[in-house]
C-alpha cells in the first residue's frame, strides 16, 4: 500500500460524501464572489486614478492657455484668481494631486484603501490638517463591517473548511474499524496522516491559489512576482497551520465529536474572540489620542498670527534666507504677510501633529505586538500588506506627499515674498509628483518576523502532531 | 412537572464545568466591554464639548472684523457622544467627529478614529453590542444543542415522555431553564448598564431610558430567536454533534458571513461616485449651476434693488447690495448641497436597506440596525446631526450677510462688527432625534425581528411535537 494508493482511495471517498462535494462547491462559490468584489475595487479605484490624473493636465493646461491669453494683453478671469500670482499659481486652484496607484494585488485584499486617503490635492496651502481628510466617499456601515474579499475567506473562513475536512482524519478510521487494518499494511500511520493531510491541502490551498493567481492574472498584478510570492506563502503557512492543528488534536486519540468542538473552540478563539479582545485590551491600556486638539490649536494659531504678521515674517526670513533670495522689498507686500502667518499657523500644526504622532507611533508598536497572539491576525496582517493595501504603504505615500508639498513651497514661496508675478515660462518647471513605490524587499522584509513565527508556530504543532502519531497504534 | 425540567436544566448548566466558565467568561467580557465603552463615551464627550465650548469662545472673540471675514472664519461643531453609544459605538468610529462651517461651501466631516487605527483594530473592538450580537448566541448554542438530541442519545427521552409531560411543556421547560441560567448573566450586565445611564450619564440623549428600554427588547428577541432555533434544531437532529454542527453553520452565516454579503451587495446595487467624482460634480455645478438652479446674476440682483428701493445709482441704496448678492449666493449654493449630498445620503440609505434586507437570513443584521439605531450611533443619525450642523451654518450665514446688508453701504469695505453681533449668533444646540423617529426608521428590522422570533418559536413547538423519541 503506497501513499498514492491513499490519495486515490480519499479522493474517492471525498467526492462520495455529498456533504463534502456541497461544502466545497460553496466554498468556491464564496471564492469567485470574493474575487469578483476585489477585482470590482480595483477597476473603481483604476478609473478613479485615472481621473485625477488627467484632472492634473487639465488644470495644467488652463493655467498655460489664461497666461498665454494674459501675456497677449487679454485679462485674468478674476482679479482674485490671477494665476500670474504666485499664491494661485501655486495655491488651490493650480494644485497638483499626488496619487498613490492601487496596490498590486488590491483585487485579492481591499485593506486599508477603502477607508485610508489614496490622493492628495498639493498646494501652497498643504499642512498637516491637509493629511486628515477623508478617504474615499463611502458608507460609514460598510467600512464598519468590512468587504468580503479574497483575504477574508482566506482568513475567517478558510480554517473552517480545514477543520471540516480533517477534523476526524485519524480518529473515524479508529472508531470504523479500520485503522488496524490499514496499519497491518506496511505503512506508518504518519505516512498514512500525513498523505490523507496532504490531499485535502492540496485541494483547498489549490483553489485558494488557482483564485489568486486567476485574480492576479486579470488585473495585471504579475509585475510585482515578489507581492505574488508573498501572498501565496502566508496562505500556505497559514492553511498549514490549521492543518497541522487538526492533526496534532485528532493524535490526541479522542472520538471524533471530541476533535470537532475543539477545532472549533479554537478557531472561535483564535480568529473570532482573541482579536476582538486584543483590540479592546489595546483600547484600555493604549488608547489613541484623539485628534481633536488639533483643530482647536490651529485657530489659536491663525487667530494669533494674523495680528503678529510682520513679526513673523521678520522671523520666517530669519529661519529661511534661502526662500528670501535676498529680495524682499522694505515694504513687505500683503502676500508676503500672508505668508508668515500662513506658515506660523503651520509650524504650530506640525508642532501638535509631531507630539500627536509620536505619542500613536508609541501606541501602535505596543498594539501590533499583540497580533502575535492570534495566527489570524499575523495572516491578515501580511496578506493586505503583501497586497499593497496595508497600513504601511500607505504611510509610506503620506511621508512622500510631505516632501512633495515642501518641494512645491520652495518652488513658489520666494515669489511670494518678493512680490513677484509668474509667467507660462515657469509651468513646465513646477514640481510633479512621481511616486516612488517601495521597493519589493520591503513587504517582504516587514513580513518576515510574522511569516517566521506563523511557520513557527506550524513546525511546533507538527512536531507535537509527528510524535504523536509515532505513538498510534492500530489496536486499542 | 414544568418546573422540574426547569430545574434540571438550570442545575445542569449550572454544575457543567465547561458551560460555567463559558458563561463567566462570556459574562466578564460583557461587563469588561460596558466598563470601557462607558469610560470612553464619557470621555470622548467631555472633550467634545470642551472642544465646542473652545469654537464658540473663538467665536465670540475673534474681533472686530467684516461680517463676511467673520463668516469665513466660520466655526467647528463637534459631534456630540450620544449616552447609549456606551453599549454600541456603531459606525462613529468611521464617521468624522467635527465639521468646519464657513462661508460658501459645505464641508464633510473630518476626523474618523479609525483612520488613525491600524487595520488589525478594524476587525473591532469587543464593545458590549458585539458580545451581546455575537458571543451570548454561542452561548446560547453551547447550552442548548444537547437538550433534547442528548437526551435521545442517552435514552433518556423516552422515559421523560413516558411520565405523561405534554411536549410542549417539555420544550417550554427546557427553554425557561437555560434562559434562567442566561438571565444570571444578563441581568446583572442590564442592572448595570441601567444604573450607568440613571447615575451617571456618559452623554446626552433623548429619553435615553425609553431607548435603553426598547434596546434590552430587541436583545431579548434575538437570545430567544436564537434560543428557539437552538431548540428546533436539537429536536430535529439525530445527534447532539449534527445539532452542533447545524447551530455552528448558521452561526457563521449569521455573524460572519451575511454582513459582510450584504456589504459589497449593496454597492452593486447602489453604487456611490468616487470623492473625486463627487468633489468635481460639486464645484462644476456651483460655477454654472444646474437644472432650474441658476447662478445669481450680480447685475441683475442690483437692478431689482435698484428698482425696490426707486433710485438710480447703487451708491443711493440705503443697504449693502454686496450683503444681498452674497445672500442669494448661499441660497444657491445650499441648493447645490442639498442636491449633491441628498442624493449621497440616500445612496448610502437604500445601502443600509440592503442590509435590512438581508437579515431576512441573518437575524444579526437586523438586531444590529436596531442596536445601533438605538444607541444613536448609525448613519441616520450621524446624518440627523449633520443636517443639524448644516442647518445651523445656513443661519450663521443668514445673520452675518443680513448684518452686512442692513448696517452697511455697497462698496463699504471698511465696516466692521464686534462681539455684540458674534455674541448675537445662538450657540449650536442639538437635539437628538426622538425614540418615535428612530423606531419609525427601522419598521423593517422590526418586522424581520419579529418574523424571525415567530419562525424560531413555531419550529421550536413543531420540531418538539415531531421529534423522535429513539
Amino acid at each position: 500500500m503506497t501513499v498514492r494508493t491513499v490519495l486515490r482511495n480519499e479522493w474517492r471517498l471525498l467526492m462520495a460524501d455529498q456533504a463534502l462535494r456541497i461544502v466545497l462547491g460553496l466554498f468556491a462559490v464564496l471564492l469567485v464572489y470574493a474575487l469578483a468584489n476585489g477585482v470590482v475595487w480595483l477597476r473603481f479605484q483604476e478609473r478613479t486614478v485615472e481621473a485625477v490624473e488627467s484632472g492634473n493636465v487639465e488644470r495644467t493646461s488652463a493655467l498655460q492657455q489664461e497666461l498665454d491669453a494674459i501675456a497677449n494683453g487679454g485679462q485674468p478671469s478674476s482679479p482674485f484668481a490671477d494665476p500670474r500670482s504666485p499664491l494661485v499659481l501655486g495655491g488651490p486652484g493650480g494644485s497638483h494631486t499626488a496619487v498613490l496607484e492601487p496596490g498590486s494585488l488590491t483585487a485579492l485584499a481591499v485593506g486599508q484603501s477603502d477607508l485610508l486617503p489614496y490622493y492628495y490635492d498639493v498646494n501652497i496651502y498643504t499642512n498637516e490638517s491637509s493629511f486628515q481628510q477623508n478617504g474615499e466617499v463611502e458608507n460609514p456601515l460598510n467600512l464598519m463591517v468590512g468587504r468580503f474579499d479574497l483575504a477574508f475567506v482566506v482568513v475567517y473562513l478558510l480554517p473552517l473548511l480545514v477543520l471540516a475536512l480533517s477534523f476526524n482524519v485519524l480518529s473515524e478510521e479508529r472508531e470504523q474499524g479500520t485503522l488496524a487494518l490499514t496499519l497491518s499494511q506496511p505503512v506508518s500511520a504518519r505516512s498514512v496522516v500525513t498523505a490523507k493531510l496532504a490531499f485535502r491541502a492540496l485541494l483547498v490551498v489549490g483553489m485558494v491559489l488557482a483564485m489568486s493567481l486567476l485574480g492576479i492574472l486579470v488585473t495585471g498584478g504579475l509585475d510585482s512576482p515578489g507581492r505574488v510570492l508573498l501572498w501565496c506563502a502566508t496562505v500556505v503557512t497559514y492553511s498549514l497551520f490549521w492543518f497541522a492543528l487538526a492533526a496534532w488534536v485528532n493524535t490526541l486519540r479522542r472520538s471524533s465529536a471530541w476533535n470537532a468542538t475543539v477545532l472549533v473552540g479554537a478557531w472561535l478563539v483564535l480568529v473570532v474572540v482573541l482579536p476582538a479582545a486584543i483590540n479592546i485590551a489595546a483600547g484600555v491600556l493604549h488608547p489613541l489620542p484623539s485628534r481633536i486638539e488639533m483643530i482647536t490649536a490651529q485657530r489659536d494659531a491663525s487667530n494669533d498670527a494674523v495680528n503678529r504678521r510682520s513679526e513673523l515674517l521678520a522671523r520666517y526670513l530669519e529661519d529661511h534666507p534661502e526662500m528670501a533670495e535676498g529680495v524682499v522689498a522694505d515694504e513687505p507686500g500683503l502676500g508676503a504677510l500672508a505668508w508668515a502667518a500662513t506658515d506660523a499657523v503651520n509650524r504650530r500644526l506640525e508642532q501638535v501633529t509631531s507630539e500627536h504622532d509620536a505619542q500613536r507611533a508609541h501606541q501602535i508598536i505596543l498594539v501590533r505586538r499583540y497580533r502575535f497572539l492570534s495566527p489570524a491576525l499575523l495572516a491578515q496582517d501580511v496578506l493586505i500588506d503583501a497586497a499593497g493595501t496595508g497600513d504601511a504603504r500607505f504611510v509610506h505615500f503620506q511621508s512622500q506627499v510631505r516632501a512633495f508639498a515642501e518641494e512645491w513651497r520652495e518652488f513658489f514661496v520666494p515669489a511670494v515674498l518678493a512680490d513677484e508675478q509668474m509667467s507660462a515660462s515657469v509651468l513646465p518647471n513646477v514640481p510633479r509628483f512621481r511616486l516612488a513605490d517601495e521597493r519589493p524587499g520591503e513587504a517582504a522584509r516587514r513580513a518576515a518576523v510574522p511569516l517566521t513565527v506563523l511557520g513557527g508556530l506550524v513546525l511546533l504543532v507538527g512536531i507535537g502532531a509527528g510524535v504523536g502519531l509515532r505513538r498510534v497504534r492500530g489496536a486499542g | 412537572m414544568i418546573r422540574h425540567i426547569v430545574h434540571k436544566e438550570f442545575t445542569d448548566v449550572l454544575r457543567d464545568g465547561r458551560f460555567r466558565w463559558c458563561s463567566i467568561l462570556v459574562g466578564s467580557l460583557l461587563l469588561i466591554s460596558l466598563g470601557h465603552g462607558w469610560v470612553q463615551a464619557r470621555n470622548t464627550q467631555q472633550e467634545h464639548a470642551a472642544a465646542q465650548a473652545t469654537a464658540r469662545e473663538h467665536w465670540e472673540t475673534q474681533g472686530e472684523k467684516n461680517p463676511h471675514s467673520a463668516a469665513h472664519y466660520g466655526i467647528y461643531a463637534f459631534k456630540p457622544r450620544l449616552a447609549l453609544s456606551f453599549v454600541d459605538e456603531g459606525v462613529d468610529p468611521y464617521t468624522g467627529t467635527s465639521v468646519w462651517l464657513e462661508a460658501h461651501r459645505q464641508n464633510d466631516f473630518m476626523l474618523r478614529p479609525a483612520q488613525d487605527a491600524t487595520a488589525a483594530q478594524r476587525i473591532g473592538a469587543l464593545t458590549a453590542a458585539q458580545v451581546l450580537q455575537h458571543l451570548v448566541p454561542l452561548l446560547i448554542i453551547l447550552l442548548t444543542f444537547g437538550t433534547l438530541a442528548g437526551e435521545r442519545e442517552r435514552g433518556t427521552l423516552r422515559q421523560l415522555l413516558a411520565t405523561g409531560i405534554g411536549r410542549r411543556e417539555l420544550a417550554g421547560g427546557k427553554a425557561l431553564g437555560v434562559s434562567s441560567a442566561l438571565a444570571l448573566l444578563l441581568v446583572p450586565a442590564a442592572l448595570v448598564g441601567a444604573a450607568a445611564l440613571v447615575v451617571a450619564s456618559p452623554g446626552p440623549a433623548a429619553s435615553p431610558l425609553a431607548r435603553g428600554t426598547a434596546l434590552a427588547g430587541v436583545y431579548l428577541a434575538y437570545f430567544a430567536t436564537f434560543l428557539a432555533l437552538s431548540l428546533a434544531v436539537s429536536a430535529w437532529a439525530r445527534s447532539a454533534r449534527t445539532a452542533l454542527v447545524v447551530l455552528l453553520a448558521v452561526w457563521v452565516v449569521n455573524g460572519l458571513v451575511a454582513p459582510r454579503v450584504a456589504v459589497d451587495l449593496s454597492k452593486w446595487l447602489h453604487p456611490t461616485p468616487s470623492a473625486f467624482e463627487f468633489a468635481r460634480t460639486v464645484e462644476s455645478e456651483m460655477a454654472t449651476g444646474t437644472g432650474d438652479i441658476s447662478r445669481p446674476d450680480r447685475a441683475a440682483s442690483t437692478e431689482h434693488l435698484l428698482a425696490e428701493y426707486g433710485v438710480e445709482r447703487v451708491e443711493d441704496l440705503p443697504i449693502n447690495a454686496v450683503g444681498v448678492y452674497l445672500q442669494e449666493s448661499e441660497e444657491f449654493g445650499n441648493r447645490i448641497f442639498d442636491r449633491n449630498y441628498g442624493a449621497l445620503w440616500d445612496t448610502f440609505e437604500r445601502q443600509g436597506v440592503v442590509h435590512e434586507t438581508l437579515a431576512v437570513a441573518a437575524p444579526l443584521l437586523a438586531v444590529r440596525t436596531l442596536s445601533m439605531g438605538l444607541a444613536g450611533t448609525d448613519v441616520e443619525q450621524h446624518r440627523h446631526f449633520a443636517n443639524a450642523a448644516e442647518t445651523y451654518r445656513r443661519d450663521l450665514m443668514r445673520q452675518m450677510n443680513g448684518d452686512m446688508t442692513e448696517n452697511s453701504l455697497t462698496g463699504d469695505f471698511t465696516y466692521t462688527a464686534g462681539a455684540e453681533l458674534w455674541e448675537a449668533v445662538p450657540p449650536l444646540q442639538y437635539a437628538a432625534p426622538p425614540l418615535g423617529w428612530v423606531l419609525g426608521n427601522r419598521v423593517l428590522s422590526l418586522l424581520v425581528l419579529g418574523a424571525w422570533l415567530a419562525g424560531a418559536i413555531l419550529a421550536a413547538v413543531a420540531r418538539v411535537r415531531r421529534a423522535e423519541v429513539t
